[in-house]
């Protein structure tokens, strides 16, 4: 063997972009993009919005989409597109606030429990606590000491979040825990803050984000059941969930009213879960050359 | 100053077994590793032998304080490091390094190769970015792979460049002490030649230190100056390489070596393989650990614990028929087999 056959490489071989990477799975460019869409809309609802969503035409209730309301009217004859819009805006906030603090919480608790064994116990018997309330529970209680809406419909779902959270990324960081690598860096001295941050965790991301898209999902037909009491999102208030509840009662007659909100809450999620599955795999570096 | 770099004394990890949820009750005590004693001079090579469960890794982690001792005492250059804590303990730990058996799970997927060597740099304040790019460059030249490496992940390597970047690792902060926990078992035979004479390149340019741990009795007659050999958490046998291959003592190392594959059927050794398993440490035998299964046992040994004593512990050690083995020319053979391997490897090996 002659030196010829050893490539002369002095500089890093070229590597793709965690963008790049998304760019290059087909599901990934597509969710990427609708995501995308799915936060401009919300965040220009009020300059994309044809009409007031709150302005009430009785001469066209439940008129079935056409020429001047795109998307029909519901039931007070309010329109349903420029509900849409402001209602996405209510919904992925409610649903991102809840995931990233629940989530946050989730996994810091979880980390803490396989990190240090000692209150591994603890934190574990008081995330069983938690979860044996139901989230609708906690709505109700949040909902008696705050008052209706949107704030505690936020704090109850991301209770309800913390535990399964603690659960999946303790699970998860015991295995990796287990791992000669974990050992090494302890080996060299470092800090916990230091072990945990740089070689726990990044170990521990597919399952946080095959967890966290899914949650997303729940998170939103959660918040959804909580309008639908009467606990979260308070009427006239469009709320995707919400206005699919409303227009149950005309579901023979103006199906539209129910399904258009369905729809749309159906797309996020289906999104986000693409989004999250093709961000997972772009960043691993094994999966990346 | 003393030439001892490392002095172990009555070392012992102790697992209690609880049973019971709101009050524990304590209903055995695992006896991984229970009393061993052994020093390892500057620049020398001391292997830690036995079969598979013994201790060997306990006693390499305990020795490095990766786990806490029950009792006993670890003595780097005269300090007790099982009483360090906070800045003393991180001290020791630039000084007292690890190489691990499964270069799969030893280094972290989600670095790069050079974010892995530089890492213990970091943590110890050593150099600037500069100096320590350099010293990364530096390393991966010393454990033959090449500068650009450092740019590259760990899944794209094999498993012997793995197991060379998991020593750059260690040697990134100039320890005196590296501990070799069955660094090459995982190995192909002829990266196993490469990545052994490596260490012993290392050690002779470094003046390092090595803690040996293997099951493989080629290898350590290739690398190591002394040997000990442990069963079920004891020291049975220690003495030097030459000596323990020529005249082993004790009914165990007998086994061991004679458990040695030998090329030739009519040079094998006429001691017999060892029947039964490993006695479980959770229970371990009345008396000599080793009595179960020993050919030699008397009443006297199911009895009375042989001290380890010049050396040996055994009753009857110096009394037993001679072992009527000969291992040299089967290990000879090999070792010169691997040389060569390695020899034909050190040339189209790069730069």
């Amino acid at each position: 063997m002659s030196a010829a056959a050893i490539p002369a490489m002095d500089k890093a071989p070229r590597r793709p972009t965690v963008l790049r990477m998304l760019m290059r799975d087909t599901g990934g460019a597509i969710s990427l993009f609708v995501v995308i869409l799915i936060l401009l809309l919300a965040l220009f609802a009020p300059w994309l919005s044809p009409r007031d969503p709150y302005e009430t035409d009785l001469l066209a209730i439940m008129q079935p989409p056409d020429g001047q309301y795109w998307l029909g009217t519901d039931g007070q004859g309010r329109d349903i597109l420029a509900r849409m819009l402001y209602g996405l805006q209510v919904t992925l906030f409610m649903g991102l606030a809840s995931l990233v603090v629940g989530g946050t919480i989730g996994a810091l608790v979880g980390f803490l429990a396989a990190f240090y064994r000692r209150v591994d116990g603890l934190l574990m018997r008081l995330m069983d606590i938690m979860l044996s309330f139901p989230a609708i529970l906690f709505g109700l209680a949040l909902a008696a000491i705050f008052g209706p809406g949107l704030t505690s419909v936020i704090i109850a779902l991301s209770i309800a979040t913390v535990p399964l959270m603690a659960r999946i990324v303790r699970s998860s960081a015991l295995v990796v825990m287990g791992l000669d690598y974990i050992e090494a860096a302890r080996a060299t001295g470092m800090s916990d803050t230091r072990l945990i941050l740089r070689h726990l965790a990044p170990n521990c991301l597919s399952a946080i984000f095959v967890f966290s898209t899914l949650r997303l999902g729940q998170v939103i037909l959660l918040g959804s059941a909580l309008s639908f009491l009467g606990l979260g999102a308070q009427p006239p208030v469009a709320e995707l969930g919400a206005m699919a509840a409303q227009g149950r009662s005309f579901l023979f007659i103006a199906p539209h009213i129910s399904v258009i909100p369905s729809v749309g809450i159906f797309v996020i999620v289906l999104a986000f879960n693409l989004l999250g599955d093709a961000l997972r795999d772009a960043l691993d570096p094994r999966l990346r050359i | 100053m003393s030439d001892t770099l490392l002095e172990v004394e009555n070392l012992a990890k102790h697992y209690p077994i609880r049973q019971g949820v709101i009050r524990a009750k304590q209903i055995g005590l695992v006896r991984a590793v229970d009393g061993v004693s052994f020093t390892v001079k500057r620049g020398e090579t001391l292997a830690l032998v036995g079969e598979s469960g013994c201790g060997k890794s306990t006693t390499a982690r305990l020795v490095l304080r990766l786990i806490e001792p029950s009792t006993g005492r670890v003595g780097f250059e005269g300090t007790d490091i099982t009483q360090l804590s906070g800045a003393a303990l991180k001290a020791f730990r630039r000084r007292a390094q690890i190489v691990f058996q499964d270069p799969y799970a030893s280094l972290n997927p989600r670095l790069t190769v050079g974010q892995t060597i530089v890492e213990p740099m970091e943590v110890h304040e050593i150099g600037d970015a500069a100096s320590r790019k350099a010293r990364v460059e530096e390393l991966l030249q010393l454990v033959g792979l090449a500068p650009y490496h450092a740019q590259r992940y760990a899944h794209e390597f094999s498993g012997g460049q793995r197991q060379r970047i998991g020593i750059a690792r260690a040697l990134s902060v100039g320890p005196d002490l590296v501990v070799c926990d069955e660094p090459v078992s995982a190995l192909d035979v002829s990266i196993q030649a490469q990545v052994v004479n490596l260490l012993r390149d290392l050690q002779q340019r470094l003046g390092l230190s090595y803690l040996f741990i293997a099951h493989d009795l080629a290898v350590v007659k290739h690398v190591a100056d002394r040997i000990a050999v442990m069963y079920l958490g004891r020291i049975v046998e220690i003495a030097e390489k030459r000596a323990l291959f020529e005249n082993p003592r004790h009914p165990y190392t007998r086994a061991l070596l004679a458990a040695i594959p030998h090329p030739d059927p009519s040079r094998r050794g006429r001691v017999q393989p060892l029947g039964g398993d490993l006695p479980s440490p959770l229970n371990p035998p009345s008396g000599c650990r080793f009595h179960t299964r020993c050919p030699y046992a008397q009443q006297i040994c199911k009895e009375k614990d042989p001290p380890l004593a010049d050396g040996v512990a055994c009753h009857f050690a110096g009394q037993l028929p001679p072992a009527g083995l000969d291992f040299s020319g089967g290990l000879t053979e090999k070792a010169a087999q691997r040389m060569a391997l390695y020899a034909a490897a050190a040339e189209t090996r790069p730069g």
